[in-house]
């Protein structure tokens, strides 16, 4: 007897013998764990055997446990292939736990304060272990996510599984969407270097153009008129707290909904009107236990070793300099699942683009299922339904398209090429001009000129006639002035232009060829040009690189280079101020008794007007250690 | 592709789904275990990163006074690329060996007085074996006496030399004290040494208990308001940071602080460095070096500045306002086409014509629009365009002179 009140594992061992009472009290945990299953179920389960005891013990834990009581106890074997489901409501399922789980270890390393968060993101990198894995993760996950959830509202779309009885749970979905949207793009502010800082003020300020609201709006999210440290703490608040919650809510109800409705079948697998995903004969169904459960174990194994193995290799999270409200950065364009608003911004109003119109197109994707109530799913009867599909695909890849920096915002193209050689490290990429090796980097002056190599001259005298032109007709001395103007040190600025030393720095060579081809490509707007780079000492294992373009100055209006009748474009002629002469020579005085000023052109030796002279220049260092070209 | 997601048996998915779990694990592992390196990789890189960026804004903002290459300027600022800022201290590497030499005399005599007593102690006079072991120690402590007194000389001539070598630095206030001194026998006791002490670098010099870092940073957190007496024609240094007033972000005066600091080239100072730098702003002895302070900023006192080009006579040049529209300042990144700022394009046309129209600018001439448009870009904002892109801070990076040759290029603009 015990003195317990109640029987005890050693009145067990008292009454059946040690070895007994120990195996069936594993026995009796483990059905209790698994709220059903003992042992020998579990060993028949996944030993592929069918279950030796009735009722089905399988079909306990959906009807008795918490974890599997959402989850359907056996599929419809038609629906459990790739086809129709590729698998991308599972996946979108994965992400949002995938994203919790990993956000959630970034959030011990976060404060989201303008002054402290960029420096967080530099900890993360630099000293937390695997944090840079962790961040790269979370970041390619939400892509994922983004592009996952979109391609399950597609493939629902496309097999018309928004037909009723579904048409909240299609309604659900959307919901999702938006939220996965906004979570997102949420989640972009928070590093706060200057890609967050200015996708998120584009975003935000589409906001705006709201009627009536529109300032309101705008201010609630920003938290002031400038996205500052309320802005940072309302977007983090969002993006760890409001929008999760929403997200869970809602995720809850779309897959209650999905389950009681069933998985709906591939179109020609039921009759025309008829809903049949609830009734699976015998024959058909695979059960969650054991077939669904070990696929979804595979999967998850799978699919977080993919997702392993790109963040180790091949996508690394985009961190750009500090953010800083007062610079803008060339070419900056929203998060590109947003692309197409920002496309859809250059066609004209703001209101109807930016507003009115993503709001007309989700509204429309929310009534859907209310709109098209024809009976059939099948494709060939869909054919409507289907082509306002692809049109949906084309015209947002079309607007994305437009919505990228290099359609339809023009800077002028001098600057465009110094960016496109000189631009920092985003999105995997750098300008081309930042990866010459160290080494390579020797001291001086060189000219694309040097790339205009005619055959009966040698480099060293093309340089040589390069130097006296420009040295003759001011430009390099323009140049100087341009250096001096833009702080290069007295004792730094270059004599002459000399050759490259293409032996010994090869990637310089091909530095200076790229900004050649680049010159080139565009001779109406930079007739006669010539670019420069000047490399000069700045402190130990530190260089600076100067660009400079000079070219004839053209006429441009409307960011269009104006052209006179032979086609050829509009020069703009130098012109200087000369003392007025009269037809004798002499000067004319004003009444104040000063000579009366009157503007000429210039003219050269032959009379011939000299075009006025542009030069442009952009400097930036280099520092040994700073590894673009690793 | 089917066949692989769909495995049939499920021993077969138990085992390729551990196969993952594992090979995930493993990677994992492997990359926790080079994390050290990446880490260490990553700060060098950021470092250098932080240098580049502190360069951009030391030849933006300090080159002005400081000098482009940190060599400071004449009665504006001193040299920061120098090697008294960075303790590199010659002639204090010779006091100090003098000073190690004169202790080592002291011992040397003392245990030769030592053996001399002991020789001639008459009451307990050494037996004949000891005298001569003493005197055999008293030679060979005589010989070590010559030799110390030998490097006492070398240091001295060495410091000599040294000080001779830094008398153009010198010039250039390296020591603005050392003439208290100069004329006193060099060699005599430790008065250099003492000097030395207190002036040998930059820091001793100002009294500074912490490492340079923290006194690069608190200067340019802080400025230097004192400094205005040194240099009598500056305007003394301004508080660069943030929290004190200035333009910076707090990870900026970071990224200027290392730039400066990598000024330092270690062992590898030369008494020639010295030279090249102006080190209280004195005029370099050659006088090389700019001697004009900058022109103060225009400031965001749009009827001010008005009024300040009535009075001091400014007159804009339409020429180097474009230079400084499309270059220095780079108003041309965005104000083209119409995009995301009004085009720079018949600006003049759309003030005069529709701007002034509106009843918040009855009164206002086109300067005064434009002005403000420049130094207040909060103020009024064009519908259609968004607010708070264009930045605030051209009125304290323009000079008067500067925003009056811009307005007069955008006049042009019809």
């Amino acid at each position: 007897m015990t003195i317990l009140p109640f029987p005890s594992f050693l009145d067990d061992v008292k009454e059946k013998g040690f070895k007994k009472a120990v195996f069936e009290g594993i026995d009796d945990s483990v059905e209790r764990l698994t709220a059903g299953l003992n042992v020998q179920d579990l060993r028949e389960a996944f030993r592929g055997e069918s279950a030796s005891r009735r009722p089905n013990p399988r079909l306990t834990p959906h009807a008795d446990g918490f974890w599997l009581h959402m989850r359907p106890s056996y599929f419809n074997r038609d629906v459990t292939g790739m086809y129709p489901t590729f698998r991308l409501g599972w996946l979108s399922s994965y992400f949002v736990f995938f994203e919790t789980i990993t956000g959630i270890l970034l959030m011990l390393w976060y404060t989201p304060s303008p002054e402290i968060a960029y420096g967080d993101m530099l900890t993360i990198l630099s000293n937390v272990p695997l944090g840079q894995l962790m961040r790269d993760m979370h970041r390619l996950g939400a892509e994922f996510m983004v592009a996952v959830v979109a391609l399950h509202m597609m493939r629902t779309w496309i097999t018309g599984s928004y037909k009723k009885p579904r048409q909240f749970t299609w309604f659900s979905g959307l919901i999702l969407l938006v939220i996965t949207g906004f979570l997102s793009f949420s989640g972009y502010l928070l590093p706060w270097d200057q890609l967050s800082l200015w996708a998120v003020t584009i975003g935000a300020s589409m906001a705006e153009a709201t009627p009536v609201v529109g300032d309101q709006v705008n201010l609630l999210l920003r938290g002031a008129p400038e996205l500052g440290a309320n802005g940072l703490l309302r977007f983090y608040l969002l993006h760890v707290l409001a929008l999760p919650a929403l997200l869970f809510v809602f995720f809850g109800v779309h897959y209650y909904k999905v389950v009681i409705h069933g998985h709906s079948l591939p179109p020609k697998k039921e009759n025309i009107g008829e809903d049949s995903a609830k009734r699976v004969p015998l024959d058909k169904r695979v059960y969650f236990i054991p077939d669904m459960l070990t696929y979804e174990m595979f999967w998850l194994g799978a699919t977080t070793f993919i997702i392993t193995v790109l963040c180790i290799w091949f996508y690394h999270a985009p961190l750009e300099n500090h953010a800083d409200p007062q610079v803008t950065p060339l070419g900056t364009t929203a998060p590109w699942y947003f692309l197409w608003i920002q496309g859809a911004l250059k066609l004209g109003d703001k209101f109807f683009w930016g507003v009115a119109f993503p709001t007309i197109a989700l509204g429309g994707l929310a009534l859907l299922p209310y709109l098209d109530v024809t009976p059939s799913r099948r494709f060939a009867h869909r054919r409507f339904m289907l082509t306002i599909a692809m049109l949906l695909v084309s015209v947002s890849t079309v607007l994305s398209y437009m919505g990228l920096a290099k359609f339809a915002v023009q800077t002028s193209a001098e600057t465009e090429i110094v960016h496109e050689l000189t631009f920092e490290p985003a999105h995997s990429k750098v300008g081309i001009g930042r990866t010459i090796p160290f080494d390579q980097m020797i001291v001086g002056a060189y000219t694309t000129a040097q790339t205009h190599h005619q055959d009966d001259m040698s480099t060293n005298d093309m340089i040589a006639r390069i130097n006296a032109e420009t040295a003759a007709n001011g430009q390099f001395d323009q140049m100087i002035q341009e250096l001096k103007n833009q702080h290069l040190g007295a004792n730094q600025l270059p004599l002459r232009f000399r050759s490259v030393p293409a032996d010994e720095a090869p990637k310089l060579m091909q530095v200076m060829q790229e900004f050649a081809h680049h010159l080139e490509d565009v001779p109406e707007e930079l007739p006669n040009v010539w670019g420069a780079l000047v490399i000069t000492d700045n402190q130990g294992g530190l260089k600076r690189l100067d660009w400079v373009v000079s070219w004839d100055t053209v006429l441009i209006e409307g960011g269009n280079v104006q052209l006179d009748e032979a086609g050829e474009p509009s020069l703009v002629y130098a012109t200087e101020q000369v003392a007025m002469t009269d037809s004798e020579g002499n000067p004319v005085l004003g009444d104040d008794g000063e000579a009366v000023m009157e503007e000429v052109p210039v003219l050269d030796e032959d009379g011939n007007p000299v075009p006025a002279r542009r030069i442009y220049s952009d400097h930036l260092f280099i520092h040994q250690a700073s590894a673009y070209f690793d | 592709m089917g066949r692989l997601l769909f495995i049939r048996s499920i021993e077969g998915r138990i085992l390729a789904g551990i196969t993952m779990f594992v090979g995930m694990m493993i990677l994992v592992g492997w990359v926790a275990i080079n994390e050290e390196a990446r880490m260490q990789a990553f700060v060098r890189q950021h470092n250098g990163r932080s240098i580049e960026r502190g360069a951009e804004l030391f030849a933006s903002l300090c080159a002005e006074c400081h000098g482009e290459e940190g060599y400071g300027a004449d009665n504006r600022a001193p040299g920061l690329n120098n090697p008294h800022l960075f303790g590199f201290d010659p002639v204090g590497l010779q006091t100090a060996a003098i000073t190690n030499a004169n202790r080592a005399l002291v011992r040397l005599n003392k245990d030769t007085d030592r053996l001399v007593v002991e020789l001639t102690d008459a009451e307990n006079p050494p037996s004949a074996e000891r005298q001569n072991e003493i005197i055999a120690e008293v030679e060979a402590l005589e010989t070590q006496i010559e030799e110390q007194q030998a490097a006492i000389e070398a240091a001295v001539a060495e410091r000599i030399e040294i000080l001779g070598t830094l008398d153009k630095a010198v010039d250039n206030g390296l020591f603005p004290q050392w003439e208290s001194i100069e004329d006193s026998d060099r060699t005599a006791d430790n008065e250099v040494e003492v000097f030395f002490n207190t002036n040998g670098t930059r820091l001793s010099q100002v009294g500074w208990a912490g490492d340079l870092h923290g006194y690069v940073v608190t200067t340019l957190i802080h400025g230097r308001p004192g400094s205005a007496r040194v240099y009598p024609s500056g305007t003394g240094m301004a508080a660069w940071s943030q929290t004190a007033g200035g333009p910076l972000r707090q990870d900026q005066i970071e990224d200027l602080a290392a730039y400066i600091l990598n000024y330092d080239k270690g062992a590898n100072w030369t008494t020639e460095d010295f030279l090249a730098v102006a080190q209280y702003g004195k005029p370099l002895a050659d006088g090389s070096l700019p001697t004009e302070p900058p022109p103060p900023p225009a400031g965001d006192d749009v009827l001010g500045i008005l009024a300040r080009w009535d009075a001091d006579e400014i007159v804009g040049s339409p020429v180097s306002g474009e230079l400084l529209y499309d270059a220095e300042f780079g108003c041309t990144d965005c104000h083209r086409n119409g995009a995301s700022a009004p085009d720079t394009v018949g600006t003049f046309t759309r003030i005069s014509t529709e701007r002034l129209t509106l009843p918040q600018f009855t009164g206002y001439s086109v300067e005064q629009y434009l002005v403000e448009s420049i130094t207040r870009p909060g103020d009024y904002v064009v519908d259609s365009y968004s607010s708070g892109l264009m930045p605030t801070n051209f009125g304290v990076r323009m000079t008067d002179q500067q925003l009056a040759d811009i307005v007069s290029f955008l006049l042009t603009q019809e």
